[in-house]
């Protein structure tokens, strides 16, 4: 008997329908994102200004070389070393002790953590207008406060010493319900057994939280780390709208000296030069944490392994 | 090919990367695509007919659009909608805009700073290729607001709206109780001044506007009084000198005498400062007189006299009107531009206390024509005699802001310097120092000789209008 077999047509299964249903997907991906890309890393090697008569040149490395000689580059991107700083820290530590005791709450927590959310859905220029009236010298309920406690009024954000601290205390408003939601839900996957043990084995709550909390919980933290490390790079819209990068360039960020550069003197190439030195430096500080975060764990077999369900 | 499960460190190793590159490329897609050129590809935008889209800074100075949209429309059948953009920012939304050539606006509300880079960019339509340039009467214009603002090459891109100059408010009663019997002449009288009648926290000297932004102008209005120029007729820039270092270190000095929260103060804050009855004296843009005589708006009313500034008085920002040259509606935009820019129109809000905008045409210059858009008298006699006293005076001795191509550039550079060393993170030698290597950047730039020629041209025309520089 002969059995007469149909041999399938390129397109209809397989590799080539495959490659059909990515297409649209590559293609937006492609024009939308690869493209300005590449042509961001072009435009990095000329010396192009939007609004000048003279014609752009291919001036190969030198926007890169001039970045390492640029006073304000290095000063915002000290600026920026701060806002990280202050995720690493005060936004991590605050959101990691929130994250437990909303954890440890028996009641009220998902209501909580809805209230929690607020902040975070908020525009960061919303928000950054209701901050500039609470800092406001004469007008703000911030010096009302210090008036009646009889203590010196601040220029919040006018003073060269305050006026990055209360950026800073804006973005801690704003991010650190995030990151204690993030965390919560961390601490939420976490396997109950492995605690159930370690009371068991007469574990104080701090030893817990040592040995068995925080080493399962670091894949969390990296990824809430890196998401806010993003954030920090990209700190722009309070910026703009508290203290224009002033008094001086005290409050100049690295989004915002790039923004400054692209689109106030549109000096495409010097920015596309910054803008990729942003992306490196945020490549390697994800990378530098995530190493750190993925080394093996006392117990790699214990973590985020399901518990199993009991007979 | 065998590809393996991928592994949770590889994926979350590659997720934030490829999070970061998103992230921080994409805003920057966003530049690439707004500033590249599409030619002939006008965006969606454009008004109805007899709608005319007019871009100003928003607040207070587009209400006269809104108060001669009725008349407007019954005399020519159009009417203006405003855009309004942010006062600071305002440059880069536009250029922004019209580097895509939108039809989004049709007239143009804008500082002639920003003439230059408008017109070599080929932003503007000629006015002169649109109608007459009788429409605009533009002999009755102050010199000092007349072809250095409005002309390039010889062709008519602009119409005026606004005459911007600084001079000093101060208060004739703290004044009196301290003997002092008449303004400042120079600056180290102001300082002196300033010094006697600071009395915190009831009463402040002086107050000026130190924000990022404008606070460059509050130097050039003492820089110009010491003698002070731009830039050397080979484009050398001429601010780091000692009329230059002398001239910062007065506004550091003044700051001792202003009110604690200086570096906060910008143009609403200013106006507050004196209006609320806290500062002695201020140097502002010359509006805030009617202001200070408004009782809806102020605590000092018939407390206050107006001066110029000693020596010299700086001419920051003013408005003129243009019409887009990627515009759908021209002739509407040109009829707006010219029926705004009349004196029979102009007068009725450049006494207004309800906006900005300020004396540009001799026939404003008139204590009788003190009056609001409404016909009501905006101040007493006697304060509308020392104001336009004042304002003549002024105008006299007006120093012109900077107006060629990249002046917008220019200008926020100096802001920049000039706010780090208020904020005393830079001496005032140290910030014009920089601000003279970020100069030579942008004429390099822009190139050496157009810049030169632009400068020479610049110049002339002010001598041409007899305005000394």
């Amino acid at each position: 008997m002969t059995s007469t077999r149909r041999r399938p047509s390129r397109w209809s299964g397989g590799r080539g329908f495959a490659l059909l249903t990515v297409a649209p997907a590559t293609i937006v991906l492609v024009v939308l994102s690869v493209f300005p890309l590449l042509n961001s890393l072009r435009l990095s090697f000329t010396d192009q200004q939007m609004l000048s008569l003279v014609p752009p040149r291919f001036v190969g490395l030198a926007n890169y070389a001039k970045l390492l000689q640029d006073n304000l580059f290095w000063s915002s991107l000290g600026v920026t070393a701060a806002f990280a700083l202050s995720v690493l820290t005060i936004q991590l530590g605050v959101g990691l002790a929130l994250a437990l005791a909303l954890h440890r709450l028996p009641r009220y927590r998902q209501f909580l953590a809805t209230l929690l959310l607020i902040p975070s859905i908020i525009s960061s220029s919303v928000a950054s207008f209701q901050w500039r009236s609470l800092f406001d010298y004469s007008s703000g309920p911030l010096n009302y406060f210090l008036g009646i406690l009889h203590l010196p009024l601040l220029s919040w954000t006018a003073d060269p010493r305050l006026a990055l601290p209360s950026l800073l205390l804006v973005d801690f408003w704003q991010w650190t319900p995030f990151v204690t939601l993030l965390l919560l839900a961390g601490l939420h996957a976490l396997p109950s057994p492995v605690f159930e043990a370690a009371r068991v084995d007469g574990s104080s709550s701090w030893q817990i939280l040592r040995y068995q909390t925080l080493p399962l919980l670091r894949r969390v933290i990296a990824i809430t780390v890196i998401l806010r490390l993003i954030g920090a790079f990209k700190v722009f819209d309070i910026i703009y709208t508290l203290t224009a990068g002033g008094p001086g360039s005290a409050t100049e960020s690295f989004a915002f000296y790039n923004y400054v550069q692209g689109f106030r003197y549109f000096s495409v190439g010097y920015s596309a030069a910054m803008s990729y030195v942003s992306v490196i430096l945020v490549i390697v500080l994800a990378r530098i944490i995530l190493r750190y975060m993925e080394r093996p764990v006392g117990r790699p077999s214990a973590s985020l392994t399901p518990p199993q369900a009991a007979p | 090919m065998q590809v393996g499960p991928i592994s949770r460190r590889r994926f979350l190793a590659t997720g934030a990367k490829a999070g970061a590159v998103v992230a921080m490329g994409g805003a920057f897609a966003g530049l690439v695509e707004a500033c590249s050129p599409t030619p002939n590809a006008s965006s969606a935008g454009g008004t109805a007919a007899g709608t005319v889209a007019v871009e100003i800074d928003e607040g207070q100075n587009a209400n006269p659009f809104i108060w001669f949209n009725p008349d407007m429309k019954a005399k020519f059948g159009a009417t203006a909608d405003i855009l309004g953009l942010p006062f600071v920012g305002q440059y880069e939304k536009i250029v922004a805009e019209m580097l895509t050539r939108s039809s989004v606006y049709d007239v143009l509300a804008f500082p002639p700073q920003m003439l230059g880079d408008f017109v070599s960019n080929g932003f503007l339509a000629p006015l002169s290729g649109l109608g007459n340039e009788a429409d605009f009467n533009l002999s009755d214009v102050l010199p000092a607001y007349r072809d250095p603002n409005l002309r390039r090459n010889g062709k008519l891109y602009a119409a005026p709206f606004d005459g911007d100059i600084l001079q000093i408010a101060y208060r004739t009663d703290i004044f009196s109780a301290a003997g002092i019997s008449q303004p400042p002449q120079t600056w180290d009288e102001f300082l002196n001044i300033a010094k006697e009648l600071h009395k915190p926290p009831t009463q402040y000297g002086n107050a000026f506007y130190a924000q990022r932004g404008f606070c460059y102008a509050w130097f050039m209005n003492i820089f110009a009084g010491l003698g002070g120029q731009w830039f050397s007729t080979d484009m050398k820039p001429a601010i780091n000198t000692d009329q230059g270092v002398q001239a910062l270190q007065m506004l550091v000095n003044l700051k001792q005498y202003a009110p604690p929260n200086i570096l906060q103060v910008g143009y609403p804050e200013l106006n507050a400062a004196y209006m609320n009855g806290s500062t002695a004296m201020v140097v502002q843009w010359d509006d805030l007189a009617l202001k200070a005589e408004d009782p809806s708006q102020s605590k000092v009313v018939g407390k206050n006299a107006y001066a110029p500034c000693p020596v010299r008085s700086y001419m920051p920002y003013s408005r003129i009107l243009a019409v887009s040259a990627f515009s759908k509606n021209q002739q509407n935009a040109y009829k707006v531009v010219q029926y705004m820019s009349s004196a029979e129109v102009s007068i009725k809000d450049v006494y207004d206390p309800k906006c900005g905008e300020d004396p540009f045409r001799e026939s404003h210059l008139d204590p009788a024509k003190v009056k609001d858009h409404l016909g009501n008298p905006s101040m007493p006699a006697a304060q509308a005699q020392s104001y336009v006293s004042a304002i003549k005076a002024c105008l006299t001795n007006g120093y012109p802001e900077l107006s060629i191509p990249g002046a917008p550039r220019y200008l926020d550079i100096l802001d920049l310097f000039v706010s780090e060393a208020l904020a005393g993170s830079l001496t005032p030698s140290q910030a014009l120092t920089q601000a003279t290597n970020e100069w030579n950047s942008i004429t390099t730039s822009l190139g050496q000789d157009n810049q030169v020629k632009a400068y020479a041209d610049w110049v002339s025309s002010f001598h041409a209008a007899g305005v000394s520089y």
